[in-house]
């Protein structure tokens, strides 16, 4: 005893030694502090390098250049019985013609050129509301084409040989001249929230992949959402610990790795070609992201019953609540923070899901909204491919545009989950 | 003569054995945890069960309401019974014996919902109330017996976890008793509590012992020694000593009931 104690009083804590040890620990110390920072800073730099990157090249699909034009409405061409089926092309041809009364023939078929193919329908379609306006001039704004909008927002050189650029020198010309008037603008490109998808790209817009994105979701949810969270309670509550338990439990794990594109193919081979289910429609889609999310909704659904006290549970069992009741009045409610929170981030991950919905066929050209989820439909991410793979110019930004979309929402929904897991998580 | 026969009946009645088990042994998987425990608890007394950590008291407490089922490994055979039924008899339900026997646990653990619905929650699954009227007389009884009323009866709605530990403990023993149980299952019911909040607690158990049988798991000796009629010392598994709480901590028998409340075990 007393040998102890003197042989504590005798180390020296002032001695070299001791002094070089402090010193090593601290400097390993500032060394961990230091590499955890690289990474940190090295992490954030490629996301915002990834961020400029998009901003860059997309910011321009969020405005497109538009032109007003006097329409004039003649009776000539317009024939009232039939306002839909008139010869929509010749109006256009004459609006034009009253803009360049100086071109002719060929000449003046390229400055039409400037406007948007849709154009003439945007005209056609507000006479048919207004058949009155037969006879007098409609003024109109509507998209000019994709070469035009290019050139308006800087992106066509006016230097290149004009044989290697997508706009004559007339055309310039007759744009230049419509610039004068004051009649070229460039509004905030509400047609790529609004319109569904087009061959052309000052049409095309995210409407229908939208909606089908929305379907998906909601098939989703609707099947993954019950399946997971009864599977995770009986797993977790119910289910005895054996050896089919452990088995169970491995391969759940397992399936959360399996890659997405495999799942892809057993959705063709299962839902198509033996169930018989429609092609590229959102229900399918639905059912393979949902069996995809599964294994991240069981996980995160566990691993919030397991984080529930199990004082609480003694405690119900104590004032004798079976354990169906012990679940579900107790367990299940304090566990859902844990739940939603799992289960949007498992959404979030179906919402940017490619791979298995390429093998469904939900990257067809569509130019319409789905009206229901057995319609065929694109959603985001396959639209996003869709327009990577367009030729026209106009889709390359509209491209990093749909991305910067699709994050945007991706964002909204986690901040939805910290905001869930923030506003009813308990401290015990 | 028949008056002081009657007399002497009355007296059994008062001190009836609320619990028999005999033979008791419980398994956790390998471990022999309790061996062969022979005890008759009272109705309307306290008893205690003493002894160092590990000996057993706990998981004896537990056999006497079937908490132990909850634990995969764990395996008790023998004989208990309440009232003269088998509590482990394949008819018995053991949710509905945890009815009858009611538990209050070491930490507080109230529900984290308000403090009636912590107390409303037994009767409204065992379905004990037809009314509203009636739940909210079941609920103000409970939080009397508990010596708790007073105190919340003008927060009712707040949350049970918003109370202080020795609030939150005699919640919980409100909530025990709101379900009528007849026995009182407290495993270191004051092992969390600050010393007021323990006076508190253990002038209610006395107060408790007018309606049921109380058993109580300690390991502070002075409680056992203030709270309990009868006390049961454990050791190691075995049930060592079981008599009077007087006759156990001034005239132990068994020496090592001797070591232990001197403090030379433990």
């Amino acid at each position: 005893m007393t040998d102890f104690s003197s042989r504590q009083t005798r180390f020296d804590w002032s001695s070299r030694a001791y002094q070089d040890l402090i010193r090593r620990r601290r400097r390993s110390e500032t060394y961990l502090r230091g590499a955890g920072l690289a990474s940190i800073i090295l992490a954030v730099s490629f996301l915002g390098l990834m961020l400029a990157a998009l901003f860059s090249t997309g910011y321009k699909a969020f405005t497109q250049t538009h032109v007003t034009i006097d329409v004039p409405i003649s009776a000539e061409h317009v024939d009232s019985a039939d306002i839909f089926g008139s010869n929509w092309r010749r109006v256009m041809q004459d609006a034009v013609a009253g803009h360049f009364p100086d071109l002719e023939g060929r000449a003046l078929r390229a400055a039409g050129e400037i406007l948007s193919n849709g154009a003439q329908f945007m005209v056609r379609d507000r006479v048919v509301e207004a058949p009155e306006m037969i006879g007098s001039t409609l003024s109109i704004t509507v998209p000019v084409s994709d070469p035009f909008d290019q050139l308006s927002k800087g992106l066509v050189d006016r230097q290149t040989e004009e044989a290697n650029r997508r706009v004559t020198d007339a055309q310039i010309a007759a744009f230049d001249k419509l610039a004068q008037e004051g009649r070229i603008s460039a509004p905030f490109n509400w047609g790529m929230f609004a319109n569904v998808d087009s061959r052309f790209p000052e049409l095309a817009g995210l409407k229908g992949a939208f909606i089908g994105t929305g379907y998906l979701l909601l098939v989703c949810f609707a099947i993954a959402l019950p399946v997971g969270i009864g599977a995770a309670i009986y797993l977790e509550e119910f289910a005895p610990r054996n050896r089919f338990s452990d088995f169970i439990e491995v391969n759940i794990n397992n399936l959360a790795a399996v890659p997405s594109v495999v799942f892809g193919l057993l959705a063709l081979s299962v839902f198509l070609n033996w169930f018989g289910l429609p092609r590229g429609a959102p229900f399918v889609g639905g059912l393979t992201i949902a069996l995809m999310s599964l294994p991240t909704i069981i996980i995160a659904t566990r691993a919030s019953l397991k984080a529930v006290p199990p004082s609480i549970r003694e405690a119900a069992l104590g004032v004798g609540a079976s354990r169906q009741q012990v679940v579900f009045h107790h367990v299940l409610p304090l566990a859902m923070p844990g739940i939603m929170t799992g289960t949007i981030l498992a959404m979030a991950n179906a919402i940017g899901e490619t791979a298995p919905l390429l093998l469904i066929g939900m990257n067809a050209f569509i130019t319409a909204a789905p009206a229901t989820p057995f319609d065929s439909a694109t959603t985001l991410p396959t639209q996003i491919f869709i327009w990577a793979d367009s030729p026209e110019r106009g889709f390359v930004s509209r491209t990093s545009a749909a991305i910067l979309v699709l994050l945007a929402i991706l964002v909204v929904m986690n901040a939805l989950a910290i905001y869930l897991r923030r506003r009813f998580e308990r401290k015990w | 003569m028949p008056d002081d026969q009657r007399l002497m009946e009355r007296a059994v009645n008062a001190e009836r054995t609320k619990i028999a088990a005999r033979g008791v042994q419980v398994h956790y998987g390998q471990t022999h945890a309790l061996k062969d425990v022979d005890v008759d608890i009272l109705d309307h007394a306290v008893t205690a069960f003493i002894g160092p950590s590990g000996c057993g008291k706990s998981t004896f407490l537990r056999c006497l309401n079937r908490m132990n089922d909850t634990i995969s490994t764990c395996r008790v055979t023998g004989d208990i019974r309440l009232d003269g039924d088998d509590i482990y008899d394949r008819g018995i339900d053991p949710v509905q014996l945890r009815a009858k026997v009611g538990m209050v646990f070491q930490k507080p653990n109230p529900f984290p919902k308000s403090i009636y619905d912590n107390v409303a929650y037994g009767p409204r699954i065992h379905g004990l109330a037809r009314t509203k009227a009636d739940l909210d007389g079941i609920v103000e009884s409970s939080l009397r017996r508990a010596a708790l009323w007073n105190e919340v009866k003008d927060r009712l709605a707040s949350p049970g976890t918003g109370l202080s530990g020795g609030q939150q403990q005699r919640l919980c023993i409100a909530r025990a008793v709101a379900t009528s149980p007849e026995v009182l299952l407290m495993d270191e019911p004051c092992s969390a509590l600050d010393p007021i909040a323990t006076a508190q607690v253990e002038e209610l158990i006395d107060e408790l012992r007018a309606n049921f049988s109380v058993v109580i798991v300690t390991h502070s000796m002075q409680q056992a020694a203030r709270v309990s009629q009868r006390t049961a010392f454990f050791h190691l598994g075995h049930l060592v000593e079981y008599g009077d709480t007087t006759q156990i901590f001034t005239k132990p028998k068994d020496p090592r009931t001797e070591s232990y409340i001197t403090g030379r075990i433990g």
